[in-house]
């Protein structure tokens, strides 16, 4: 479904985004790009829907041979893709519905198709509710969901999705990784690149980890686990902060709020592995 | 909704958004086409009104239909020793016929007479006096002569209304081709303000496969409808302002005829209002062209 072969990502400046990346994704996999920020997640994740050609190497995607593609054909190879973002791209003045018909009227969808498909999607994310809201009427979590049910309307072979959880609350990312299952589940290829350490230990999907641009590591029921030289650098700097800055009190608010937040976090990974390693065995490749 | 219907609801709704610049760019149009326009129209009046007096021709004496040619070399002959005389060449019922396909070439009920009735146009003697101004002299002495039916000359109007041509011609054509270059970069800048308007809907028509004709029909059909707007109002303008001039100049010379044919102002107002969708349609091409949200 999606296969890169030597590919390299230079931008104008010399910064090496990708570097002689080769990864193969099958029809009706699941996979997580991990990897620290600016690790080269994203810039893989345009690369394949054509959001920019690649410097060297081959990309194709859908059948499609995305990197030798001109710009003419890009349409049609984006109709064969949906994407999500962190930022949700929603329109703020169009409803829910019309955001999600949106995505079919510029594809020239017909109008009849529109009002059988539109609804039926919504039902999908669970927003028939509120389908006449405005984006800014509903929480972060829906307006995701909205963003996933325009990416999926369509009906693409492919789901790309760039820190669709980045946004939200650990509660609200679990719903929108129920959502993004059940459309994988569905027979569509998702590709999601995350920061989101709960998420992947729980999902327990292929993992392809990028460090400096590079495949470091794919494996096809992974976890998360974070590279050892990531942290390093972030101790170094925290360190140099509290050395810089010492009359913080370790016990104050701040400190503690930190913690309970973490714990919140760890329980609701506790209640995702639940949720995700019973649709795992459903589906048992 | 079809797709025609949507791009049009679009174009429209982008007209609306920036109005003052919309109103700026359409404002352009106007001037430059009605200057475009306003001297196609004079120069057509000029053209239909000296076209007999070229060549320094000041004094037509149109002759009696019972002439022989030797009648007439004799008289060319005797017209041509005079003092006050250039030059004098004779025009015969075949060629006043052939002047005349030209002077109402634009005016088909004037040209279906003639062309029924090709004996109607008298032959003539045109005159080119050695100064301008005798003129008069000549005239009287072409009266008294036999076998002259009729004489017609020429005054310092027309050659006011040659010179005022030749003038005004050369300025209004500087002035539209200006102009039109004004109105083509201010229409270039209300599609580049629709076009940053809708950024967000740009990205998200190309993130789900908007093919690109789909994402650009719309802003060149609002490029085409500010030339159109703009060309419309420029061709009222000129027609109406051409009408008032035929109302309210009516005691002119009776030789001097404000009158175009109908055909003409169809013709080269269809011809301006074409220009007005061009220069939206190159406008709105140009600021697509150069739009970075655009590019694929």
């Amino acid at each position: 479904m999606i296969k890169l072969e030597n590919v390299t990502k230079v931008y104008p400046g010399g910064t090496v985004a990708v570097k002689d990346a080769s990864l193969e994704i099958n029809k009706g996999e699941f996979v997580f790009l991990v990897g620290a920020s600016g690790s080269g997640k994203s810039t893989l994740i345009r690369l394949m829907m054509r959001e920019e050609p690649p410097t060297n190497g081959d990309i194709w995607v859908a059948g499609k041979h995305a990197s030798a593609m001109p710009g003419w054909k890009v349409p049609q190879l984006r109709r064969s893709i949906g994407t999500v973002f962190q930022d949700f791209k929603l329109l703020p003045n169009k409803t829910v519905y019309e955001n999600v018909a949106f995505a079919m009227e510029v594809t020239g969808k017909h109008s009849s198709v529109i009002r059988n498909q539109v609804p039926q999607v919504l039902k999908l994310v669970g927003l028939s509710a509120k389908a006449d809201r405005l984006p800014r009427q509903l929480s972060g979590g829906e307006q995701q969901r909205v963003a996933v049910a325009r990416a999926f309307v369509n009906r693409p072979l492919i789901l790309l999705a760039d820190e669709p959880t980045g946004n939200l609350d650990p509660a609200t990312s679990v719903g929108i990784m129920r959502i993004l299952d059940r459309i994988n589940r569905t027979g569509t290829t998702v590709v999601m690149a995350t920061h989101d350490h709960a998420i992947v230990d729980a999902m327990r999907r292929r993992v392809v980890e990028i460090d400096r641009g590079r495949i470091a590591r794919d494996e096809s029921r992974g976890i998360y686990e974070t590279a050892v030289q990531e942290a390093v650098p972030v101790t170094t700097e925290v360190t140099e902060v509290i050395e810089e800055y010492p009359p913080i009190d370790f016990n104050d608010d701040a400190a503690s709020f930190d913690v309970a937040e973490f714990d919140q976090e760890t329980e609701q990974e506790s209640s995702a592995e639940i949720e995700f390693d019973a649709s795992e065995a459903d589906e048992a490749e | 909704m079809t797709t025609v219907a949507y791009m049009f609801k679009e174009a429209f709704s982008n007209l609306g958004r920036n109005a003052l610049v919309v109103l700026g760019a359409i404002l352009a149009v106007f001037i430059s086409l009605t200057l475009t326009f306003g001297t196609l129209v004079f120069g057509e009046v000029v053209r239909v009104n000296t076209l007999q007096w070229a060549e320094d021709v000041r004094v037509i004496a149109f002759l009696q239909e019972d002439l022989t040619p030797q009648d007439v070399a004799a008289m060319q002959e005797d017209v041509a020793s005079w003092p006050q005389v250039e030059d004098v060449f004779f025009v015969s019922k075949a060629e006043a016929y052939e002047e005349a396909l030209v002077l109402f070439a634009n005016n088909e009920a004037m040209l279906s007479v003639i062309e029924d009735n090709q004996d109607i146009l008298p032959a003539s003697l045109r005159v080119q006096p050695v100064d301008p101004d005798e003129y008069d002299i000549i005239v009287t002495r072409l009266e008294s002569t036999p076998g002259v039916d009729r004489v017609q000359s020429a005054d310092d109007a027309i050659d006011a209304m040659i010179a005022l041509r030749d003038g005004l011609q050369l300025m209004f054509w500087i002035l539209a081709v200006a102009l039109g270059a004004a109105a083509v970069a201010l229409i270039a800048n209300t599609i580049h303000m629709a076009i940053y308007a809708r950024r967000e809907e740009i990205e998200i028509m190309k993130l789900v496969g908007a093919s690109n004709w789909f994402v650009r029909t719309p802003f060149l059909i609002e490029g085409a409808i500010e030339g159109l707007i703009g060309g419309a109002l420029a061709v009222t303008f000129v027609l109406v302002a051409q009408q008032l001039a035929v109302d309210r100049l009516a005691d002119l010379p009776d030789w001097i005829n404000l009158v175009i044919d109908n055909n003409f102002l169809v013709k080269q107002g269809a011809l301006v209002l074409l220009f007005g969708v061009a220069a939206g349609l190159i406008g709105s091409s140009l600021s697509l062209a150069v739009h970075r949200t655009l590019r694929s």
